[in-house]
């Protein structure tokens, strides 16, 4: 209720405006001119960021759809029961004593005698090219599923197979008449036959779903080549860099937060947290190595390993996301909490951790989703080799068998000579991109869904 | 006592500086009230007389502004300790100082009937001086009031039994005087009533000093108020 | 003008409840706190007041040893809970705690339901023995808080979706449901508007029947109207302890008198 008298006001305070407000001064326009010209190099620089994602992502799924496509013959197929099972009485091991040999002999007749029915002209390919349609791994193929279905001997089917490598490339694009005349292992006639056969529905391109489930395959047969085991092994990698980071992480993060002394241990400690997680993915490939397989002996390239220097990895990220969603929690909890007389046990756990947990779900799903994405460490370890059958299941020893894993098997691919595996090779970086995408999705609608808790 | 340091909000200050002013302004009008009044008694002086009756207005109206001032300042300032006295002190004083100034009232209401009969010898020195003594009680007791002083206030409240011994002999006198004279009865009760009004004059002011005491200490004053005034046990005297 | 005996006046005759000897904090070198001597009475509201930084809300935490959780402070001295010094080292700061009750500032229930935030205390302490004693402790504290009207129909919705002042009745429910000998409070109702506030002085008033009550305030209206006893704090010593009536209309310190209407110094 004072009333401020013009004797409270001191005399060197700055004259009033006296210009109006319809009319922008020269410092105004000079202001709002740089503001301008800040918000265009904003909008540049995301321009320019957005076109080059764009231009990756258009990159990467031209080369790789195709990879989902696959040159599958489709043509019936008569099992016959004597040259498949001479002895005649369905033994399976005696059945195995036919090899692959004698059922892409089959094939081959079947096919060839097929295209004869049909009518189809086979000018300028002899059998042996004609044969050459088929991949090799087809005929294995089909003796997996007589072995596995012996009743359907003697019987005909509608076989589907894959075709060889070149006949795919044809479909899709990669091979051409031009470049067939310069290609020892296809000729311009065979292209033509493979043509007619088109026409007549005998050869086409369909869904590839081998190719998410096969296992890897040799260089002669890129057609057969699959991602299965790498899945496989990625799977289980994640699994146990989940059950052994998230505990350890957390646990560390909430001593180190809540319990620890604030002495000068404890900021050293901090200090080499910060520095562990900037530290390059293959050092931790190098420790991997050097612990884990030459001094304690582990299988190499097996997913157990791979989980281990990915735990090593993800650690620090982890420790510093937990810590910092432990901090976010307001003060005022835990001293409502202290006051009604809980033990810091109970106050962390009942209060405190159930509020972080949004925080510390981001941050794993996030560590995890890097995780997925490293190659060089498991180069180091041994996960680039060549491994055609699957690990066994997770209680039969699977960790501890020989796989691969996504990013690896990308670089496997990538470094083959044959185009078919480079298509390949995009394919598989297309999946692994989709489970970035899927994970980091997860991530943004759980932080969501938990943040406004209080 | 720490009342002489300023609050932080200086309008609480001037408010109760206000009033505290208003009670000095009354003070002042009463005082001139008493001694016009025993004045125009001593005088026979009619006009006075009509002049402290229609002065009487502006006592009142003080005192009805002061209340409301007051009634103000606790509503708004929630006052405590030293200023809650303050407030309290000054609601009750200036109620003592508008009784005064009615009995000063009535005096001059008297006088102006008492002019019309014949003048009784004696009485009016006697009641001039009382009038006088209850005035420079009640500007000691201002005085005290202003000044804080719990000492001088406290001596006002003794000093009222000179006025009540005055009152008593004034009583025996009078009584004197109507057994003496019927024809004074009339003369002596107005004048009567003058000296019982004088003496509760007195009386007011020393509630006035008892509240500066309050004010100051905190507390009411301990010793009994002096009861002088014992003209309730007097009987007549009936001898010739 | 007499003061009327008061039925305040009559409170004395309680027991001590708390008394301190001596207490001396200090956060590092800095001495927030000199020679603190003080009794709180049973079943009487005592008010702490004084200016800002004077030791009040401090002294008040060291009552049920909250000043244990920073870690540059230090108690020395003597304070005694019905004659046991809560800083012995046997004693467990938990369990003063579930003795102790104390109600902050901001409301803070926890991100729970209403039912879960009562409940919580008496959990703990395993004060309970089945379910229905439970809801039944959960009825009595949020009756006694002047809160179950309003929320028996929503005892399963979250306590932050109430106003401010249900939300603070909530947490003095929180408080109470440990059945403890003592409450603080630590500036309960500046963060209120006044019905809120009225309200919770209220709730004060009727508590006082079944605990002592310790309350820091800001207000010196509010530690008038609320309290019986009245403590002034000034620059981390106590200046004056004594009766809420005396204290505000004729106060022994001459900084007490300062404080209390309003004058510089």
């Amino acid at each position: 209720m004072t009333d401020a008298t013009s004797a409270n006001v001191p005399a060197s305070a700055p004259a009033p405006h006296k210009s109006s407000l319809l009319t922008q001064t020269a410092l105004m326009k000079k202001r709002n001119a740089a503001e301008s010209r800040f918000k265009a190099y904003g909008i540049a620089a995301i321009t320019l960021s957005l076109s080059v994602l764009a231009i990756m992502l258009w990159t990467i799924f031209s080369d790789g759809v195709s990879a989902f496509k696959q040159a599958t013959f489709s043509f019936p197929v008569t099992l016959d029961a004597e040259k498949l099972d001479p002895k005649g009485n369905r033994e399976r091991d005696e059945m195995m004593r036919v090899t692959t040999i004698g059922y892409t002999n089959l094939l081959n007749q079947q096919l060839v005698a097929y295209l004869a029915d049909r009518g189809i002209s086979t000018e300028g390919v002899s059998d042996k090219d004609i044969a050459a349609f088929i991949s090799r791994d087809t005929p294995a193929r089909l003796r997996d599923m007589v072995l596995a279905n012996p009743d359907i001997l003697g019987q005909t089917i509608q076989f589907e197979g894959f075709a060889t490598g070149r006949i795919d490339g044809y479909l899709k694009g990669r091979v051409t008449r031009d470049t067939a005349e310069r290609d020892t292992n296809i000729s311009v006639a065979q292209l033509d036959l493979a043509d007619r056969m088109i026409s007549e529905g005998i050869l086409s391109a369909s869904f590839n779903w081998s190719f998410l489930t096969a296992p890897d395959a040799s260089d002669q047969r890129p057609e057969a080549a699959g991602l299965g085991v790498a899945l496989i092994g990625s799977a289980y990698m994640m699994f146990l860099v989940v059950i052994m980071v998230l505990p350890l992480g957390v646990a560390a993060s909430i001593y180190l937060e809540e319990f620890a002394p604030k002495n000068r241990w404890t900021d050293l400690i901090e200090v080499n947290i910060s520095n562990l997680a900037a530290v390059p993915s293959i050092v931790y490939g190098i420790l991997g190595l050097a612990i884990f397989i030459n001094f304690a002996k582990f299988p190499q390239s097996s997913p157990l390993v791979g989980a281990l220097v990915l735990t090593l990895m993800t650690l620090p990220t982890i420790i510093i996301a937990t810590r910092a969603a432990i901090r976010a929690v307001p003060p005022s909890i835990r001293d409502a909490a202290l006051g009604v007389g809980a033990s810091k046990m109970q106050t962390v756990f009942h209060h405190v951790l159930p509020l972080a947990a949004p925080g510390i779900l981001t941050g794993t799903i996030l560590g995890l989703a890097s995780a997925l994405g490293e190659t060089a460490p498991l180069l180091l370890i041994g996960m680039v080799a060549f491994v055609a059958n699957y690990p066994a299941g997770p209680l039969d020893g699977g960790m501890l068998d020989p796989a691969t894993a996504l990013p690896v098997q990308v670089y496997s691919w990538a470094s083959r000579s044959d185009p078919a595996f480079i298509e390949r090779s995009a394919g598989a970086i297309i999946v692994l991109l989709a489970f970035l995408v899927v994970m980091n999705i997860v991530a943004i609608l759980l932080r969501r869904k938990f943040e406004r808790r209080w | 006592m720490s009342d002489s340091t300023q609050h932080i909000a200086s309008a609480f200050d001037r408010d109760l500086e206000g009033i505290q002013g208003q009670i000095i302004k009354m003070g002042g009008l009463v005082e001139a009230a008493i001694l016009d009044a025993a004045q125009s008694l001593a005088d026979r002086d009619e006009e006075l007389a009509e002049k402290v009756r229609a002065g009487d207005r502006a006592i009142d109206e003080l005192e009805e502004l002061i209340n409301e001032t007051a009634a103000r300042v606790i509503a708004l300032r929630a006052p405590t300790a030293i200023d809650l006295r303050v407030v309290l002190s000054v609601m009750k004083i200036s109620a003592n100082l508008e009784r005064i100034g009615d009995y000063a009232k009535n005096m001059a209401k008297r006088t102006s009937v008492l002019v019309q009969m014949s003048p009784i010898n004696g009485s009016h020195a006697a009641l001039r001086r009382m009038a006088r003594e209850v005035q420079m009680m009640l500007k000691d007791a201002l005085d005290a009031y202003i000044h804080r002083d719990a000492e001088l206030a406290l001596d006002v409240i003794q000093r009222d039994r000179d006025v009540d011994q005055m009152y008593n002999a004034l009583f025996r006198e009078f009584l004197t005087f109507m057994m003496e004279d019927p024809r004074n009865i009339t003369a002596c009760m107005h004048l009567h009533f003058i000296a019982k009004n004088t003496e509760r004059m007195g009386d007011h002011v020393t509630s006035i000093a008892e509240q500066v005491v309050y004010l100051v200490t905190g507390d009411m004053p301990e010793d009994q108020r002096p009861k002088g005034d014992n003209v309730s046990f007097t009987m007549p005297d009936m001898k010739g | 003008m007499y003061d009327a005996p008061t039925p305040e006046t009559r409170l004395t005759q309680n027991t001590l409840k708390i008394t301190a000897r001596g207490v001396q904090v200090y956060y590092g070198d800095k001495q927030a706190l000199k020679d603190v001597n003080v009794d709180i009475l049973d079943n009487t509201v005592t008010a702490f007041i004084g200016p800002s930084g004077c030791g009040k809300s401090t002294f008040l935490r060291c009552l049920n040893r909250m000043n244990d959780t920073v870690a540059s402070a230090r108690v020395e001295g003597e304070i005694m809970l019905d004659g046991e010094n809560i800083y012995d080292k046997r004693v467990d700061p938990v369990q003063l705690r579930a003795k102790v009750g104390m109600v902050f500032q901001k409301p803070n229930p926890f991100p729970k339901s209403i039912y879960d935030n009562v409940s919580y205390g008496p959990k703990i302490h395993g004060l309970t023995r089945s379910k229905a004693e439970l809801d039944q402790v959960v009825e009595d504290s949020l009756r006694k808080a002047a809160l179950w009207n309003e929320v028996k129909d929503r005892l399963n919705e979250a306590g932050t979706g109430l106003s401010g002042g249900q939300q603070q009745r909530l947490c003095i429910a929180r408080a109470i449901a440990t059945s403890p000998e003592v409450l603080l409070m630590d500036e309960p109702c500046s963060a209120l508007d006044p019905i809120a506030t009225a309200q919770v002085e209220e709730l004060i008033d009727e508590l006082r029947a079944s605990f002592s009550v310790v309350i820091v305030t800001h207000s010196m209206q509010q530690a008038a109207r609320v309290s019986q006893k009245t403590a002034f704090f000034h620059l981390g010593s106590l200046v004056e302890y004594g009766d809420t009536s005396h204290i505000f209309t004729n106060p022994s310190d001459p900084r007490t008198e300062s404080y209390i209407t309003g004058r510089i110094g």
